[in-house]
This record gives C-alpha cells, sequence and structure tokens, in this order.
C-alpha cells in the first residue's frame, strides 16, 4: 500500500475504531474473511449439485 | 389494478418518501448532508449498500431472465464476495483515514488534479445515464401493462425521488432504502409462496426442479472456459470480481453508502453481509423466474408477454402464430400431465417417454415464439425481448388484488432507492470534485449544501430526460450490466495503481486510462463486424482494467520516473 498525507480533517474527528470484529467466536477479521468465502464455497458447491442433479 | 392497488401503492411509496422528508429535511451541515451523520450501524450499512444495487430491474427483469435461460445469470455474482473483501482491506481503510466526501479525492491526492477530475468526470457520465436507465426500467414496463403513459409515468417516480433527496441528502437515502427494502423482500416472497401454492395439484416442488432441469433450466454453473459464452464461472470468477470491485470500490453511488459508517468495522461488516448473502438473494430471484417458467407449462402463457407490443401486429399474422402457439402449446401440457401420472405411478419408460414429447413440443412452442420475436423486432433488426414482460404478467394475471398493489410499490420502491443513491452522488461528485474544488474553493458548508441539493435536482431532471429518450432493445438487467462493463474496468485500473504501484504518476495514468477507455468502446462498437472480439460484456471490465495500468507502466517508462509527492492537496 502506498502511503498518503491524511486530509486534515481527519485528524479533527477521527473515526472511532475497534480492534474487535463483532461476530462472536472470530476475532481477526482474517476469520471473517475466511467464514465469507467457505461460504462462497459452500454456494458454489450447493449450485453446481443443483445443476449436476437436474441435468 | 383496482382501488385497494393503488391505495396500497400510493400509500407505501408516497409514506416512505414523506416519512424520509420529514426526519431528514434541514440539513445545514455538508457532511452530514453528503455522507450521512456517520453514525450507521453495519445492519444499516449492509441494507442501503443492497438496496443501492438492486434496482427494479433486478426484481423486474431478472425473474424473466430465469424464465428465459435459467439460473446460469448467477454467475455474474460469483466475483461479489472477492470484490468485497479486496475493498473491506485495502480500499475502506485508506478512504477513512483520508476522511473523504468522494473517492475521486483520494487519486487527487496521490496523482494530481486532472487524474480526479477524470475519475470523477467517467463516474458522472456512466452514473449519469445509469440513473435515467434506473427510472426507465419500471417505467417501461409498468406503463405498457398498466396502459399508464410512460413519459408521465417516468416524470412523476422521477419527481418523488428527487423531492426527499434533495430535501434529506444522504440520511434521507438511507432510512428510505431501509423501509423500501423490507417492502420489496416482502413482496418478493409474498409472490414466491404464491408460486408455488398455484404450480398444478400433484406436482411437488421437486416435480418441478425436475422439469425445470430436463429444460435446462437449472444449469447455474458452467465450468468451460469459452470466452464467448456469456456467464461461465470463470467469466463471473474474474470478469464478475473486476466488475464488482469497480462498482463497490470506485463507484461513488457505493462509497458513499459504507464510508460513513460508525466506524471501521461497522462498514466492513455492512459489506461483509452483502458478501455473504448477494449470491443467494440473486439466486433466490432467479429461482422464481424458474419456476415462472414451470407454471406456465401448465398455464398457457400470452405468446409474447409484451401484449401492448404483440397487439399492434396485423391481425391476420397474429391469429395465425397465435393458433400455432395454442396448439403446441397444448400438446406440451397434455404430454406434461402424462409424464407427471406417470411419475406418479412409478412407470419409468413413460414418464421418459412423455417427457421427450413433451421436449419436442415445448421447441415448437419455442419455434413460434422466436418468429413472433423476429416478427416484431424487425424494424430494429434485433429479435425482440418480453423477458421483463413475464414476472410482472403473472403478477396481473393470477395474484389478488392488494398484492399486485404490495408488487408494483416494490418495484418502484426499488427504482427509488437506487435512484436516489445514484442522485445523491452524482450530486456529492459534481460538488466536491468539481464545484468547490474548482470553482469556489472558499464556500461555506451552507452554501455547498445548497448547491449540492440544486444538482440533485439538476441531475435528477437529467435521469428523467434520458429516460424519456432511451429505447433499449437488450434485456434490461444486461442492459444495466453491460453500461456499468464499459466505464468499470478504467476506473478501476487508476484504483489499483494508486493504491498498489508506486512508481506510476498521474500523467502516465491519465494518458493510460484516455486509451484505455477509447479501446474498450472501440471493442464493445466491433463486436458485431469481428466475431472474435465478440466475448462476453464482463471481459470488458478486466481488459479496461488491465489495459489502463499496463498503458500507465509503459507511458511512464517512456515519461521518465514520476515526481514523489502529491500534486494536490485536499479539498477543503
Amino acid at each position: 500500500m502506498i502511503p498518503i498525507t491524511p486530509n486534515p480533517e481527519a485528524s479533527a474527528t477521527p473515526a472511532p475504531e475497534s480492534e474487535s470484529t463483532g461476530p462472536p467466536g472470530l476475532r481477526t477479521w482474517g476469520a471473517v474473511y475466511g467464514l465469507v468465502l467457505v461460504t462462497f464455497l459452500i454456494w458454489v458447491g450447493l449450485l453446481t449439485v443443483l445443476s449436476g442433479i437436474f441435468s | 389494478m383496482n382501488a385497494l392497488d393503488y391505495v396500497v401503492l400510493f400509500g407505501t411509496l408516497l409514506g416512505i418518501a414523506a416519512y424520509g422528508m420529514w426526519r431528514t429535511c434541514g440539513r445545514k451541515d455538508l457532511r452530514d448532508y453528503l455522507s450521512g451523520g456517520g453514525q450507521s450501524g453495519w445492519l444499516l450499512i449492509g441494507l442501503s449498500v443492497m438496496a443501492t444495487q438492486a434496482s427494479a430491474v433486478t426484481f423486474l427483469s431478472t425473474p424473466g431472465q430465469g424464465y428465459q435461460d435459467g439460473l446460469g445469470f448467477v454467475q455474474n455474482y460469483f466475483g461479489t464476495p472477492f470484490a468485497l473483501i479486496i475493498i473491506a482491506v485495502f480500499f475502506l481503510p485508506v478512504y477513512r483515514r483520508l476522511n473523504v466526501y468522494t473517492a475521486y479525492e483520494y487519486l487527487g491526492q496521490r496523482f494530481d488534479t486532472k487524474t480526479r477530475l477524470l475519475g470523477a468526470a467517467l463516474f458522472l457520465v456512466q452514473r449519469g445515464l445509469g440513473a435515467g436507465l434506473t427510472i426507465y426500467a419500471p417505467a417501461i414496463v409498468l406503463s405498457t401493462i398498466f396502459g399508464w403513459p410512460l413519459n408521465a409515468t417516468i416524470i412523476c417516480s422521477g419527481l418523488v425521488v428527487v423531492a426527499y433527496t434533495v430535501a434529506g441528502g444522504s440520511d434521507a437515502v438511507s432510512l428510505t432504502q431501509k423501509y423500501q427494502l423490507g417492502i420489496i423482500f416482502a413482496g418478493m416472497i409474498l409472490a414466491f409462496v404464491l408460486l408455488v401454492m398455484k404450480l398444478p395439484a400433484g406436482l411437488s416442488l421437486g416435480d418441478a426442479l425436475t422439469l425445470a432441469g430436463g429444460f435446462h433450466k437449472l444449469q447455474a454453473v458452467d465450468f468451460s472456459p469459452s470466452l464467448h459464452v456469456r456467464y461461465t464461472f470463470w467469466s463471473g470468477l474474474f470478469g464478475g470480481t473486476f466488475l464488482m470491485l469497480s462498482y463497490f470500490g470506485t463507484d461513488q453511488s457505493q462509497v458513499q453508502r459504507y464510508i460513513r459508517g460508525a466506524s471501521l468495522r461497522e462498514s466492513r461488516l455492512g459489506l461483509m453481509f452483502n458478501a455473504v448473502w448477494k449470491i443467494p438473494m440473486q439466486f433466490f430471484i432467479l429461482l422464481l423466474g424458474v419456476l415462472l417458467f414451470v407454471f406456465y407449462q401448465f398455464e398457457q402463457p400470452p405468446v409474447f408477454f409484451n401484449q401492448a407490443a404483440w397487439k399492434n401486429q396485423p391481425t391476420g399474422s397474429a391469429q395465425t402464430a397465435e393458433a400455432e402457439f395454442a396448439t403446441a402449446h397444448a400438446e406440451e401440457r397434455r404430454q406434461l400431465n402424462a409424464w407427471l401420472a406417470a411419475r406418479r405411478a412409478g412407470d419409468q419408460s413413460s414418464e421418459k417417454a412423455a417427457f421427450a414429447l413433451a421436449a419436442t413440443a415445448h421447441t415448437r412452442v419455442e419455434v413460434v415464439r422466436d418468429s413472433v420475436k423476429t416478427q416484431l423486432g424487425k424494424e430494429s433488426g434485433t429479435p425482440a425481448n418480453d423477458n421483463d414482460y413475464i414476472f410482472i404478467t403473472f403478477i396481473l394475471d393470477y395474484l389478488p388484488h392488494g398484492v399486485i398493489g404490495l408488487l408494483t410499490a416494490a418495484f418502484f420502491a426499488a427504482a427509488l432507492n437506487s435512484k436516489a443513491a445514484e442522485l445523491n452522488s452524482l450530486a456529492s461528485t459534481t460538488v466536491v470534485d468539481f464545484y468547490r474544488h474548482l470553482l469556489n474553493r472558499e464556500a461555506s458548508d451552507v452554501h455547498c449544501v445548497r448547491a449540492a441539493q440544486g444538482f440533485t435536482a439538476f441531475w435528477g431532471l437529467f435521469a428523467i430526460a434520458v429516460a424519456i429518450f432511451a429505447n433499449l432493445s437488450e434485456n434490461l438487467v444486461q442492459a444495466a450490466n453491460i453500461l456499468g462493463s464499459l466505464f468499470y474496468g478504467v476506473p478501476l485500473g487508476i484504483f489499483l495503481l494508486a493504491f498498489f504501484v508506486k512508481p506510476v504518476g498521474g500523467t502516465a495514468v491519465f494518458w493510460a486510462a484516455v486509451v484505455a477507455e477509447v479501446v474498450i468502446l472501440f471493442l464493445y462498437g466491433v463486436r458485431h463486424l469481428i466475431p472474435a472480439l465478440d466475448i462476453s460484456y464482463l471481459w470488458y471490465n478486466l481488459i479496461g482494467c488491465a489495459a489502463c495500468m499496463l498503458f500507465s507502466l509503459v507511458i511512464q517508462a517512456a515519461l521518465g520516473p514520476a515526481p514523489k509527492t502529491p500534486a494536490t492537496p485536499a479539498t477543503p
């Protein structure tokens, strides 16, 4: 990532950032993204099975 | 439509619009007006992002797509989770750290003014035209079906959304989107349940899927590597990732929805909400179309769903086509009933034989429909398309009053919530990237809010004008995606260079982007003249992005090392 000087207004009104991801059991953002990708794979798998069964 | 339907329709739409205006009018702070109060939680952000993308086209046209071509269109969305994760990891933290109003401000800070203005201008052109399509899509279908004057429908629905977007800005958009999406989901689920209940007695959901599969409507995933097949796993995954990355990451209508969440976490979770639910939502809408197809195998549909267009045909040829269609469809129904009886009796050989005969009859039905489409499309040179009229025809012919009003309200709600977000983002970009940046750098917040309200109204009227002059031969949902694909790849290339390629400067990126956009428009323009270039439009996103990045590197190499410091300060 290329560093960019923040807009001065940004430091005047900092956004409240949180370390916690929110969803229970998913402590890191990597885990959240991993869950999203697993969900995607499940959907593709189910759609492939659907295509196969009813073709 | 009867009085009850009109009460439900106008009560729902005007009620939500009035509530949005009442809750949000009187914003004087520019940041509040353009970006909201910055207190949105993940669910509101997620719903707002979803509502902005899911326009009336999604709910009106996609079931028709499912009816005609089956589930394959769902692959268009396979890139969504990947794109949203990339945005959550790389784009979003930068946007929030820089505290920008628009995504294009970042380009000014990273490159220079001309690159910022090019990115903003590409957005204004693409989204300005897209806003016209957003309002045209439901208006053309609903005015045809209900016999309303097209231009009056476009103008009235356009003015409603202009009124509450001008009054309340970004907060009005998010607030109304939440309730409008509720109406849409309620309407679609109700339509799905009623459709399943109206399938013939004795036809289970499993039977319906078997029937649909027999007619190749359940081919959801196609792993073939062909570039010429419009929807494949690969075009969806790679082309779709680039399309969605550009749309969600660089299109201000989306950036504006998530950039000012209560925290980085809320914004990220809002995006992940869409990463998880976008594919099932599209699948559900396409499945509705597939079940409509099954339903119409047992109930004779009109030979052409756009009845208004069909009624203009010369009586003799129309009667001949309708008679052929009725005969072929009656034979298909007869064979499918025999198939169902054999299936119930467990007689597999009879089941197979009856289905083969039904498939033959179905081919005759399709031949008649194709000839009708060709006949109706003679003037334009391309076959006429009635996919957008399939779902609304079913609603009017088979659903009870009250539900008709609710679903019509759902279509208009979908149009309004997309258009509101588009107008809000068009006004933001015009004020922040052009007006305040170039013309009036000392303007006060109150002045800029008034300017933003004026530009919101301007873009609303522009979209109405585009809608009035629009004339499409493509299926509406595809037309929207094609328009997006022509203009999304290049801005994405600019943003990827900005984020990840340090040695490239603004001048190289600017000229590379101009050349890359010309290449994309050329490829699209000659696709019918050179068959080898007639590729799926999803690939334009990848090609535009790659061309922009490659040309930038080549031009930068020719120009020598880029200046190290950003050329343009942030907008005051």
